[in-house]
């Protein structure tokens, strides 16, 4: 009964991990200046399932990390980068931690 | 040379590539510009939306040709007509209009005032450009200040650290208020939300401007 439990718990604990992304990165047009990047952080940081918000200007791009069990749909961040005045180009979801992704920036040149 | 350098190093602090009447969605610009004694102004305002803002603001101008001064306090409309999200830049056009109210030593009393302009500009993280012409009109006056801005980042800055820009500024005033052309030579420095320029122009006046944008 025990292993059988234990065996349940790992099952739960593992489409937990793999049902939702932990970080969205998208790439973004027109993000040129500091204005622009505060713009996209304050409007990121009114969905719920937010964590964090990075953005960088170097690689167009704007990770979002997002809050454990939580999600944003593909088409809410699209809208959401509309209305703030920018066009996406792609959008990815991965299990990066936002750490990670900090840190691959600082050490990948485009 | 070396006087204007420190000029410039010391008298800026922080600031984004282009002052624009509207920053980003639900934000509040307040600005703060001394054009040289000829012009000063304030300025805030609020978007509800990335593409348009209100608010108002408060301009004095003094002529350097006689000694006429015209102090006028606007509500104003700004509008985002179209903006380009290009793959390494961004171009705008902005127009905008409003109504106010006006004083000055060559008339009597107060005076209705109509505000009408437009911005044009384009920037990546090294190079912007961006030509501006605002009027302000009464049946005592009629100012149209005219500004073209050219810069260059020696160095691509990202969001978080401070960006460095070198601008070369012409301006022309109608009305009588300045004669012939304007230029400038700024230094402008921008973190985060906050900005800050100064400069000297060809007849060696201090021409500054502040923003923040939160």
């Amino acid at each position: 009964m025990k292993r059988f439990q234990l065996h349940l718990c790992l099952l739960l604990l593992t489409v937990s991990a793999t049902g939702t992304a932990a970080t969205i990165e998208m790439t973004v047009n027109g993000l040129v200046c500091a204005f622009c990047a505060q713009g996209i952080e304050k409007k990121l940081k009114k969905f719920p399932a937010t964590a964090e918000v990075v953005v960088n200007l170097e690689h167009r791009l704007v990770a979002v990390s997002l809050k454990e069990g939580q999600d944003i749909s593909d088409a809410d961040l699209l809208k959401a980068l509309k209305d703030a005045g920018y066009t996406v180009k792609s959008i990815e979801r991965n299990d990066t931690p936002i750490a990670d992704v900090r840190e691959k920036l600082k050490q990948v040149k485009p | 040379m070396i006087r204007l350098f420190i000029v410039l190093v010391a008298a800026a602090v922080a600031a984004p590539v282009m002052a624009k009447p509207i920053a980003f969605a639900d934000g509040t610009t307040v600005m703060a510009e001394y054009g040289a004694g000829t012009m000063q102004e304030l300025q805030i305002f609020y978007a509800p939306r990335f593409d348009y803002s209100i608010g108002g603001g408060h301009v004095d101008f003094t002529s350097d040709e006689d000694s006429q001064t015209n102090h006028i306090t606007y509500a104003r409309l700004n509008w985002l007509a179209h903006r380009w999200n290009l793959d390494d830049a961004q171009a705008n056009v902005f127009v905008w209009g409003g109504l106010g109210s006006a004083t000055g030593n060559s008339f009597s009393g107060s005076t209705f005032t109509g505000n009408a302009g437009g911005q044009a500009d384009y920037e990546t993280r090294r190079v912007y450009a961006s030509l501006k012409s605002d009027l302000q009109r009464s049946s005592q006056f009629s100012v149209r200040v005219d500004t073209l801005q050219l810069g260059v980042a020696p160095y691509k800055h990202d969001y978080g650290g401070i960006a460095t820009w070198f601008v070369f500024q012409a301006r022309h005033y109608t009305d009588n208020l300045h004669s012939g052309i304007e230029t400038a030579a700024l230094l402008r420095l921008f973190k985060g939300g906050a900005w800050i320029e100064a400069g000297v122009t060809n007849a060696g006046k201090l021409q500054a401007m502040a923003m923040f944008n939160f």
